[in-house]
């Protein structure tokens, strides 16, 4: 046994025991001159001065400790298969932090120093999307946390596990100064709580262990969603007792919930008798096999698919994938099956935003509809994710993903050989409709095809020439740049696309973008981001962080140097009241001076170029750009773009 | 922190309302021929088939359009659609309203009724073929207009804002649906923007150019 583990004295209950020795000390005059009955009580104890508590240590001091709780706790997230630590480094987990790189020996996990925790979290984000689980995010106590509050709540409202450890000093006789006092809280996780699928304060190393392995198997279980262990100071730094019997407890995730087998054969039922049904997918795939299931269960029921893009749910070119119909077939559906939408009601309903709000439904009387959602399993008051209360039929509170196969195989019980003949023309006039759909996408791209600054349409055409021969991922979601990847390109592999923000919390972006090209990386894949610029500079220094660590990771601006969502609320204020918008500019442009995200991105070590102007310049850049993240290295191009 | 507008299947919703609608527009705009001058047809035949054919059921004697639950039909006199567009949305409609065939109303009563349509437009105090397309530029951006439709009026699913460049309505309704917008544009008033603007404004998206053939580009041919 190792010297310094014989005696196992804890670095901060020395402190601990001199203190309460010196208060021993203090108190004993109070016993010796015992008061008389009736007399006033005088305080039984004398207050601790702080020469007691820090007092001179003891002849025998042990400052060393070859093995401390810090240390199982790695032990603990290598059980868990846990790739990553992203991290900015924060003293409130400093045992962790140590443990990890040399205990540990820095693999599995594997530290990956951020520069900002909203960017640690919104890394997870990106990289569960790809990989299908999550990694670990270490954040310092307050402050750490408080900057991952919105990252955390994209991450919740998304669906997808985040694992989060957090530093704190929860004795309050053992903070060392006046930061370790105004970093450290009472109940750490509150501030984030009404976010988080499930938290928890290990009092004890046993405590960690399980705790630790339910967070995991309770953020995989579906609705996925962050949890926050709180890793006390004290339990991370104090040397293991050598009696303390230690084991990590056995993990086993949990089987997705399906759906109620007779809600799933009258769901079936309906889907087969319907003249128009519809497929609305949102998250419905968790994983590539939640993309193969959903082209079995529309192709057997030959039903047209709108594709919300939560997720990477349907082949963009396949002929039932009829997203650019969705207004026109929502209209003229009979029976909609809505699979994890995050706003069903939304889906079946315009709105307008005049000065009277309006909204009226687009889908004809009698519509049956029939949602299979995980989000019914579980739900919070606060924030209000849960969106507007859709009138479904037939509400099947389940996993999608897992819901499926059932599902089909209940289609394809009743479906009649007739019905199966009247299926296949439904399925012939959607391939029709799909080719006009794609035509009509490159005819619209024409448009302003030469233009300055670059559209949108052009930026992505001329990404996709460079991109397409390889195994690429596209890491970043689409809408500002009006879908035009889904409308152009050729999506059929899951870890093509991996959906959007989740909760709307600009600054996603880039670090999520970081996240699943981290992911990526051991495929070999290429990771392709087309990044906004508003977004990026919310915390830009996780691009230090790609080039640190050697993430390859291919990012094309979308500078349209404005916050330009914001621009057009202010423009709709403005017309309101009949003021004229040349003032909407002031609060919302990203110009003068423009930002140089070249040399922005050269400053923290990546091959840059740009800004770019020309059309015709955007294709050669790109590809040199291609050749350094070839060689493992992440570039940026930066483009002058149209506004959307 | 920065949080956008309520989000519809990822898109700000205050931005996407008739968004179908308007890809469904720009769909057949997209297959419209240009055409700069502008066939009216007969107004007065027009005004006939508008009521033979019971269009004024749902969208009004005047075309002004109800927006209740029940017909959900916007304001179409005038229509904001090009000829094109309305002939191709009469053909094959979405929503709720009903599809009229040729063996129904020929494509010539449809000419004629497009110009009943487009003659309900008010009076507009300006000529476009007397403005000025260069101060219409710079108006097209001071005013906001690039915001959602682009800085060549090329369009934008996410926005909202349909393809304006070319435009290809007549003065007249265009005016008239920038005044009182049925859909999601915010309205621009005349104190806002004065109709000789407007007559500029017009004039420039008049010169935007037409989409470059799709089969002689072959980024977009992949």
């Amino acid at each position: 046994m190792p010297k310094s583990q014989q005696a196992p004295v804890k670095r901060r209950d020395f402190l601990k025991s001199a203190a309460m020795g010196a208060a021993a000390l203090a108190a004993a005059p109070e016993l010796a001159d015992a008061k008389p009955a009736g007399a006033t009580p005088g305080p039984r104890v004398a207050p601790i001065s702080p020469e007691a508590e820090f007092g001179t240590p003891p002849a025998l001091e042990v400052l060393t400790a070859d093995r401390t709780g810090s240390d199982f706790m790695v032990d603990v997230i290598k059980s868990l298969g846990i790739a990553y630590v992203c991290a900015n480094p924060g003293s409130a987990f400093r045992g962790l932090h140590e443990s990890v790189i040399n205990y540990g020996g820095n693999k599995d996990p594997e530290f990956i120093t951020c520069c900002h925790e909203e960017s640690s979290v919104a890394m997870a984000h990106g990289y569960a999307k790809i990989e299908g689980k999550p990694l670990a995010v270490f954040a310092h106590g307050t402050v750490g946390i408080q900057h991952a509050a919105m990252a955390i709540y994209n991450a919740y409202c998304d669906r997808v596990p985040v694992y989060i450890l957090a530093g704190n000093i929860l004795d309050a006789t053992k903070r060392i100064n006046a930061v370790e006092w105004v970093h450290s809280v009472q109940d750490a996780a509150a501030m984030v709580r009404d976010y988080l699928k499930w938290d928890d304060l290990p009092l004890s190393l046993p405590h960690f262990a399980e705790s630790a392995v339910r967070a995991y198997k309770i953020a995989m279980t579906p609705p996925m969603m962050p949890v926050l262990l709180i890793a006390d100071g004290e339990l991370q730094e104090n040397p293991i007792p050598n009696d303390l019997p230690l084991t990590i407890p056995k993990l086993a995730l949990a089987a997705p919930p399906q759906g109620d087998s007779g809600a799933i054969a009258e769901a079936a039922r309906l889907l087969v008798a319907a003249e128009n049904p519809l497929i609305i997918a949102d998250r419905a795939a968790r994983t590539p096999v939640g993309l193969t299931r959903l082209i079995e269960l529309a192709e057997t029921v030959q039903a047209p698919v709108i594709d919300q893009m939560g997720r990477m749910n349907f082949p963009s070119r396949h002929p039932l994938n009829q997203t650019q119909r969705s207004r026109e077939l929502v209209c003229g559906a009979d029976v909609i099956l809505g699979l994890e939408c995050s706003d069903f009601w939304n889906a079946l309903h315009s709105f307008r935003d005049q000065i009277h709000r309006t909204s009226l439904p687009l889908t004809k009387p009698g519509v049956k509809l029939i949602s299979i959602t995980a989000a019914d399993l579980f739900s919070k008051s606060n924030y209000q994710d849960f969106q507007r209360f859709p009138q479904v039929d037939l509400d099947i509170a389940a996993d999608a993903e897992a819901t499926l196969p059932s599902l089909t195989e209940s289609i394809k019980s009743q479906l009649t050989s007739d019905r199966k003949r009247a299926l296949e023309d439904r399925r012939a006039q959607c391939a029709v409709a799909r080719q006009e759909s794609l035509e009509r996408a490159r005819e619209a791209a024409g448009y302003a095809w030469d233009a300055s600054p670059i559209s949108t349409a052009r930026l992505c055409a001329e990404l996709w020439a460079q991109i397409k021969d390889y195994d690429w991922s596209l890491v970043s979601f689409t809408t500002f740049v009006n879908r035009w990847p889904q409308r152009l390109w050729s999506f059929d592999k899951y870890h093509q696309y991996i959906g959007g923000h989740g909760g709307a919390g600009i600054g996603y972006g880039a670090p999520a973008a970081v996240g699943a090209a981290l992911a990526n990386r051991k495929y070999g894949r290429l990771s392709v981001n087309i990044q906004c610029d508003g977004d990026l500079m919310y915390a830009p220094g996780v691009l230090w962080t790609a080039a640190h660590h050697r993430i390859p990771l291919l990012t094309v601006m979308h500078n349209n140097r404005a916050y330009h969502q914001e621009v057009m609320q202010v423009q709709i204020m403005a017309n309101r009241h009949s003021r004229g918008v040349d003032r909407a500019g002031i609060g919302t442009m990203l110009d003068d001076p423009a930002i140089d995200y070249s040399k922005l991105a050269q400053s923290m070590g990546l091959h840059a170029e740009g800004p770019i102007t020309d059309p015709k310049d955007l294709g050669p850049a790109i590809r040199r750009a291609l050749e350094v993240v070839k060689h493992g290295e992440p570039a940026l191009i930066d483009a002058y773009t149209q506004p959307r | 922190m920065r949080i956008l507008s309520p989000a519809s299947a990822n898109m700000p919703r205050s931005r996407t309302f008739g968004a179908g609608f308007f890809e469904a527009s720009l769909a057949l705009l997209c297959c419209a021929t240009v055409a700069l001058a502008f066939p009216v047809g007969n107004t007065q035949k027009g005004k006939l088939a508008f009521e033979t054919h019971g269009c004024p059921q749902c969208h009004g004697n005047q075309g002004q359009g109800f927006s209740n639950a029940q017909t959900q039909a916007p304001r179409i006199g005038p229509t904001r659609l090009s000829q094109a567009a309305f002939v191709g949305f009469v053909r094959h409609p979405v929503g709720r309203m009903p599809s009229y065939p040729s063996q129904d109303i020929s494509d010539g009563e449809l000419a004629d009724l497009y110009g009943f349509l487009q003659s309900l437009a008010p009076a507009v105090k300006a000529d476009p073929a007397s403005a000025n397309a260069q101060n219409g530029k710079r108006l097209y951006m001071s005013d906001g207009c690039y915001e959602c439709h682009g800085k060549e009026g090329q369009g934008s699913t996410q926005t909202g804002g349909s393809r304006i460049g070319p435009i290809q309505i007549p003065f007249s309704a265009f005016v008239a649906y920038i005044r009182e917008p049925s859909a999601e544009m915010p309205p621009y008033s005349a104190k806002a923007v004065s109709d000789a603007d407007l007559a500029d404004i017009y004039a420039f998206l008049l010169t935007r150019s037409q989409s470059t053939p799709a089969k002689s580009i072959p980024l977009l041919n992949r």
